[in-house]
């Protein structure tokens, strides 16, 4: 008697099959949110917060300001048109004495001492014009602007004020499938693509995370804005007088720096429609009270976080590339350098897109680091033409005056058409070696890593193709 | 440079024909695939599960009009299944063998938890979800779908408010009875959205039904249906109408779901959330249950994005921007309490005279 009506484990299962179809549907949903609603009630129960009334209306009148209909954009360009300037014209000069210090006092002595210990003049060559200029050009490029840039732009994170930049422009990225934190990440980009990467991590929501990095590089990065500057007064300031030359060439560069912000919203629109189409994707944002930023502390993260780690990034990257750029210069096959064989072997295919094969190979062995593209460009094009009497020798990066700059060029075979298709080229192709390795540290994902990297390759490609191509019509035309 | 740019021209051309030739062969490819036996095996064993659950009949005619192939091909079709055991054909007539229900079961239970996963795990819109559920309902094996129910906390409906069998092939149904012949002024809920054809489907969805949706009928006749849902009022077209399913109640179960939407807070206003929408799903209602906003929690509706959207909402202490579609699905009742404090002594002195 009492064995029968004992249910066995069978009995049970089928009894809880048929229960739970009498749960109802919505039944994890509403389990779920008791157990939120049981939370909050203790945590309310429990918990007792001071009264913070005046702060509260203290930070309700910045928030009506800032983000009011008259006053909220204009108050947000003002605030980043003055930290751009800030970082252009405080940069100016660091920069200049870095360089001084590093490539026209530390380079000689290196030299010297090298040949002093009686290094062979290849090991001389490899380690002190490869390595070291490569990394010396790097840093001194690189660093001010940047230790300028981003404890600028986290003092204005510390403050609070970025959320409410995001909630102005919120709807702006909405329409494009984006997060109004990309606002955030691109402006970063400007700075620096690979800190622009790391400053992704604000947006919690996976779909617009990925939007936001792949997008990323179409914020022109300030190694990419010296080769803009220069390119735009020796070629496009040339086309007209004097007087308007300044003008101008400004204009085409920040003419660049928009097409970059249409391609971030158009990429982004099309990326949320295919390719990212099934990932996840929230909303949310949270506006923080407003409080007195921490500056020195604020100025050391920055420093330490961003910068220290953007530059040793770099650095691990130059050193390779000092010595690769080095040695396609100095090895000869038969009678030409690896570099000049290269380059005859690119430039078919450069000229047919509007560039040539100096330009095609220096993107390839300038990968770590925007900042040394136009000093392997001027070096070798004087390689490939042979010229005399100009830079440094074989494999050894240069800089110099604009006059001599447009007289290398134009040695090299240099066009307008092909000075328009570097600027679009520089703005619209892969990122450089360490923003690459930083998307692959923060996603882990190779597929993505490799999109980011292929997919602006791909369209600077086609861009310059048919730029090429429909300048010459007009050209046969007229 | 002439003969540069033509040479140019005649590569562009090259590469624009390479591309046209390779997108149709996989066009082709993908055609061939989507019609192999296997697949459309399955998808005659579902249509005659379905029809006979409605007590219709399938035809040989029907098997090749839904599958859209010659009847010579639907024919050999049913051979196969026949041979397989799948298949009965008593005089003209399809019936499933027990193993051949048991086949139709399990591509019910993939179709119906790929779509819950498609509707949980993933940022498909809501449209898609039928479609792509019919492409991958072949593809999932019964221990991929008994591992995937596991993962999604073995859920008992699809989205769309259908039952999942289970995996022993048991199925709970409830029917329910067309919206349009509930009497006028009866509360129901909504159980079933017919999710074919999917112009049809996306009309209700865009209408923003869903299932579990509680209603109350205003009126029906031929021209068709008026009922409120949620605060707002809806009218369907007699076809539309019939592809939703309700069970008639007594009294709304939920009165959360028959509150206002939170975007209709105007800056200053305060409202009381009564709950959030099933339509909330997966990661983003839980982002939202974790910000805090859960039944009986106090909203204020701070400040608007100059864009005009997002708006700022004060929940326990933090601010937080919220998107209008977002907004839409959590329901709130409006506390007017809170304006009338904020007038002036004297009109309160009056309202209390």
């Amino acid at each position: 008697m009492s064995k029968s009506s004992k249910p066995t484990s069978e009995d049970i299962l089928a009894q809880a099959n048929t229960l739970r179809w009498d749960l109802g549907r919505e039944f994890h949903q509403r389990l779920v949110e008791t157990v939120y609603g049981e939370a909050a009630r203790l945590a309310d129960r429990a918990v007792t917060r001071p009264e913070k009334k005046p702060r509260f209306d203290f930070d309700r009148t910045i928030d009506r300001i800032v983000t009011s209909r008259i006053f909220g954009f204009p108050i947000m360009f003002l605030l980043f048109a003055l930290v751009f300037w800030l970082t252009i014209a405080g940069a100016n000069v660091p920069s200049r004495w870095l360089s001084i210090l590093l490539l026209e006092k530390v380079y000689p002595l290196l030299h010297a001492a090298a040949t002093g210990i009686g290094f062979p003049w290849w090991l001389t060559g490899l380690l002190v014009d490869g390595i070291y200029l490569a990394t010396a050009w790097v840093v001194s490029v690189m660093l001010p602007p940047m230790a300028i840039f981003f404890p600028l732009f986290t003092l204005l994170e510390d403050f609070g004020y970025l959320p409410r930049v995001a909630f102005n422009l919120d709807n702006l990225f909405k329409r494009s499938g984006a997060h109004g934190k990309q606002a955030l990440s691109m402006m970063m980009g400007f700075g620096c693509n690979a800190a622009g990467m790391v400053a992704t991590r604000i947006i919690d929501s996976p779909r617009e995370r990925l939007i936001a990095m792949i997008t990323n590089n179409f914020a022109l990065c300030n190694g990419r804005w010296p080769t803009q500057i220069l390119i735009a007064t020796i070629f496009i300031g040339a086309l007209v007088p004097p007087h308007l030359a300044g003008l101008i060439s400004a204009s085409a560069v920040l003419g660049i720096a928009m097409l970059g912000v249409l391609l971030t919203f158009v990429v982004s629109w099309a990326l949320s429609r295919t390719v990212l189409r099934g990932e996840v994707s929230t909303f949310s944002l949270e506006l923080p009270p407003y409080r007195p930023p921490r500056i020195l502390q604020t100025i050391y993260t920055s420093i330490v976080d961003r910068t220290i780690y953007v530059l040793w990034r770099a650095v691990v990257f130059a050193v390779p590339a000092g010595a690769v750029i080095w040695l396609v210069a100095n090895i000869d096959i038969g009678s030409m350098s690896i570099a000049e064989h290269v380059i005859e072997f690119l430039d078919p295919f450069g000229l047919l897109i509007g560039l040539n094969g100096v330009i095609l190979l220096a993107y390839v062995i300038a990968i770590p680091a925007n900042e040394i593209v136009i000093p392997t460009v001027l070096m070798l094009t004087v390689l490939a033409t042979g010229m005399s009497g100009v830079g440094q020798g074989a494999g050894v990066m240069f800089e110099t005056g604009t006059g001599d700059t447009l007289a290398i060029l134009q040695a090299g075979g240099w066009t307008l058409l092909m000075a328009v298709n570097l600027m679009l080229f520089s703005l619209v192709h892969n990122p450089c070696s360490t923003t690459i390795y930083t998307m692959y540290k923060e996603t882990g994902s190779r597929k993505w890593t490799a999109l980011a990297a292929l997919l602006p390759l791909g369209m600077g490609f086609v861009l310059v193709f048919l730029v090429a191509q429909v300048w010459r019509l007009i050209e046969a035309l007229i | 440079m002439t003969g540069g740019w033509i040479t140019s021209f005649i590569l562009a051309g090259a590469v624009v024909g390479l591309g046209i030739i390779v997108f149709y062969l996989r066009k082709l490819w993908l055609r061939r695939r989507r019609r192999s036996f296997r697949v459309m095996g399955e998808d005659v064993l579902k249509q005659i599960y379905n029809a006979t659950a409605c007590e219709r009949e399938v035809s040989l005619d029907s098997v090749s009009d839904k599958l859209r192939i010659p009847p010579k091909r639907a024919q050999l079709l049913l051979e196969i299944l026949h041979e397989q055991g799948l298949l009965r054909i008593e005089a003209d007539r399809l019936r499933l063998t027990p193993s051949g229900e048991r086949y139709a079961l399990h591509i019910i239970r993939a179709h119906r938890l790929w779509e819950h996963y498609l509707a949980e795990e993933t940022g498909f819109p809501e449209h898609e979800w039928h479609g792509r559920a019919e492409k991958r309902e072949h593809f999932l094996a019964p221990e991929d779908t008994q591992a995937l129910s596991a993962k999604l906390g073995h859920p008992t409906h699809d989205p769309h408010g259908d039952p999942i069998p289970s995996h022993d092939g048991e199925l709970f149904d409830v029917r329910g009875q067309p919206l349009s012949s509930l009497p006028e002024g009866q509360l129901a809920r909504i159980v079933h959205i017919e999710d074919e054809p999917e112009c049809v489907y996306s009309r209700l969805i865009e209408d923003g039904l869903y299932p579990g949706m509680e209603i109350q009928m205003l009126e029906v006749d031929s021209s068709g249906v008026r009922f409120m849902a949620e605060g707002v009022e809806h009218r369907l077209l007699p076809l539309p109408a019939a592809n939703v399913s309700v069970i008639g109640q007594d009294e709304a179960m939920d009165e959360g779901l028959l509150g206002e939407s939170l975007s209709i807070l105007k800056p200053g206003r305060r409202g009381e959330v009564l709950g959030l929408s099933p339509r909330l799903r997966g990661a983003e209602r839980r982002r939202i249950m974790d910000l805090g906003v859960l039944p009986g929690t106090e909203v204020v509706a701070e400040m608007v994005s100059p864009s005009g959207d997002p708006t700022a909402y004060r929940i326990r202490g933090a601010l937080i921007a919220l998107r209008k579609e977002q907004a839409n699905l959590i329901r709130i009742r409006v506390l007017d309490r809170d304006s009338v404090e904020q007038e002036p002594l004297s009109a309160r002195a009056s309202m209390g005279s």
